[in-house]
């Protein structure tokens, strides 16, 4: 659990983080977005003391982080930058196993954990346990920073624009493959970003900060409902977030049975999202499609009333709410 | 360094540099030979020098005279370096930060004092001799040692330094394991700059007493014997060429290590 509470942060006269409050449950994915300069890198790294703060609290696991020695503290914090920080002068494997070596950890524990940290994040050991930073590519050289932050096993992991440097598909394989494994490890996660379509895929917590303050905070599906001023609406998309939000939820959970009716011979798989089948509604001029199971059987149908219609009660709910 | 050497190579980026230590080994024996040789080269210097009584330096022997020069310029290396990358240690630490000019401005002052200058001043201070050579030696190597390392420290990336202390490493495990062997090819090009500029500079001791590879080259001038003066000068400039490719080396060996590609 990381708690934040009034924190600011003053270089000089500037105010670069304004008595903000955040509260980040254990194994919860917090996203931190707003243009460059809001604050939210510096809001990332006074979590881990590399900025100390001016003032207000921040509480780690129920105890205030001057509790903690800062190089401890550190060691049980994962991070990620976007440049990577990886060491040129190590092998990708001595940088992976560079926490657990700080550690003392035994030389077989670290390598064991290495290996592990390799596979998981899919860096074939024979191929690049020896091979140094520079010879990897922007998303090779991102994997083996996700490892090196996962490499002593944090409960948290702080990340600052991962995959912004990224070309677009690798960003989007590595989203895919950070949501995978936030699946099962379940870490306390704090993600800086600027991008809200990854801020929206990634995030069970959305934070929209600008000027040092958060604007609005919540579930990105409260967030797309009820953008609360034109900065978080525009941030969420403008005309587009309908279609945000659509992508945010499954073709499964809005399918009816199959009813009496011919079935559409448009087919989408049940796993897709709703923006997804949105898309292959206007591509192939229906408003009916087919969904279908992993093996293409028909499992149900899915049609555009029924989507517009539910979008209208959703609304409705939220506004009685 | 074999099992490294190996493991990369099982990598796919092994780069053998066999020849790497082939140029300063080819300067080295060539100074030992000269060393050795030039007594014997009678026949050669009296060539250059027909009407002298003897063209061949006898004061000291040779292989004396490299073995003084060597102390004197590896005594002032030892300490200079020990002196300037500390210095360019401590000013790029938090604490020493403000003497980061002072020191910039003190080291560039060293080197715009002529050497026989320093030599001048030490004598009535320290007498004739190796100390005062080896004083106005170390002023003046510790220019480019102090600037190389200060320039090889704030070079490193801002990122890779945040990152390192994000880990958790200690400011000393930080120095020590990422600062320095990534500032040490240039850190390692301003000692070799100063050490190959000590070699020459040292030949001046021979002006205040001290005896060394200089002492051929003032006899000669003095005596008008051009045999003398080839002869040191000869020496001093294949015991330069031998570190000074040495050095290179060095630097090639240990980008390849950052960088093994």
């Amino acid at each position: 659990m990381i708690e934040l509470s009034q924190v600011s942060k003053r270089f000089g006269d500037e105010t670069a983080v304004d008595a903000i409050s955040l509260k980040v449950p254990n194994g919860k994915f917090c996203a931190l977005v707003g243009t460059s300069g809001c604050g939210k890198s510096t809001t990332l790294r006074m979590i881990n003391r590399l900025i100390e703060r001016s003032s207000g609290d921040i509480i780690l696991d129920g105890q205030a982080i001057e509790a903690y020695d800062p190089v401890k503290l550190r060691r049980r914090i994962g991070y990620v930058i976007q440049s990577t920080g990886l060491f040129p002068h190590w092998t990708v494997a001595r940088n992976i196993g560079l926490v657990p070596r700080l550690l003392k950890w035994s030389a077989e524990d670290v390598q064991a954990r290495v290996e592990e940290l390799m596979g998981l994040l899919g860096l074939p050991i024979e191929e690049f346990a020896h091979k140094y930073p520079h010879q990897l590519s922007g998303g090779q050289a991102q994997r083996v920073g996700v490892a090196r932050a996962l490499a002593a096993d944090p409960d948290i992991l702080l990340m600052d624009e991962p995959f912004g440097a990224l070309d677009p598909i690798t960003r989007v394989k590595l989203q895919d493959e950070l949501a995978g494994l936030q699946a099962r490890l379940h870490k306390t996660v704090v993600f800086v970003t600027h991008d809200m379509d990854e801020a929206l895929k990634l995030a069970d917590h959305l934070v929209v900060m600008r000027d040092g303050q958060i604007v609005q905070q919540g579930t990105p599906l409260a967030l797309l409902q009820r953008p609360k001023d034109p900065f978080v609406e525009s941030l969420l998309g403008g005309l587009e977030r309908g279609l945000k939000q659509a992508a945010l939820s499954r073709v499964k959970d809005h399918m009816s049975s199959l009813g009496p009716t011919l079935p559409s011979q448009y087919r989408i798989a049940a796993d897709c999202s709703l923006r997804q089948a949105l898309s292959v509604m206007l591509r192939d001029h229906t408003d009916r499609l087919t969904v279908v199971d992993q093996h293409d059987v028909p499992i149900g149908e899915l049609s555009l009333r029924r989507v517009v219609k539910e979008a209208q009660l959703e609304k409705g709910a939220t506004r009685d709410a | 360094m074999t099992h490294s050497a190996t493991r990369r190579s099982a990598g796919g980026v092994h780069v053998t540099q066999d020849h790497l230590w082939m140029r300063p080994l080819f300067w080295g024996v060539l100074l030992c030979i000269c060393v050795a040789g030039i007594p014997y080269a009678d026949a050669l210097f009296r060539w250059l020098e027909p009407d002298a009584r003897q063209v061949i330096y006898q004061r000291a022997p040779f292989y004396a005279l490299l073995s003084r020069h060597l102390l004197v310029v590896g005594v002032a290396a030892v300490v200079t370096i020990a002196v300037g990358v500390a210095a360019g240690i401590a000013v790029t630490r938090k604490r020493g930060r403000d003497f980061l000019p002072l020191v910039a401005q003190l080291a560039s002052l060293g080197q715009t004092f002529p050497p026989v200058a320093v030599l001048a001043l030490a004598v009535p201070v320290l007498g004739f001799g190796t100390l005062p050579i080896i004083m106005a030696l170390m002023l003046y190597g510790l220019l480019p040692i102090v600037r190389n390392t200060l320039a090889g420290l704030q070079e490193v990336d801002a990122d890779i330094k945040m990152s390192a202390r994000a880990m958790g490493m200690t400011p000393a495990q930080i120095l020590y394991q990422v600062e320095l062997p990534l500032a040490a090819p240039v850190i390692l090009a301003g000692i070799r700059t100063s050490v190959t500029i000590n070699i020459a500079t040292a030949a001046l001791g021979a002006t205040v007493g001290a005896s060394n590879l200089g002492d051929p080259i003032i006899a000669g001038i003095i005596n008008g014997n051009m045999a003398y003066v080839v002869q040191g000068a000869l020496i001093i400039a294949l015991l330069a060429l031998t570190l000074d490719s040495l050095f290179d080396s060095m630097q090639t060996r240990w980008r390849q290590r950052l960088s093994s590609s």
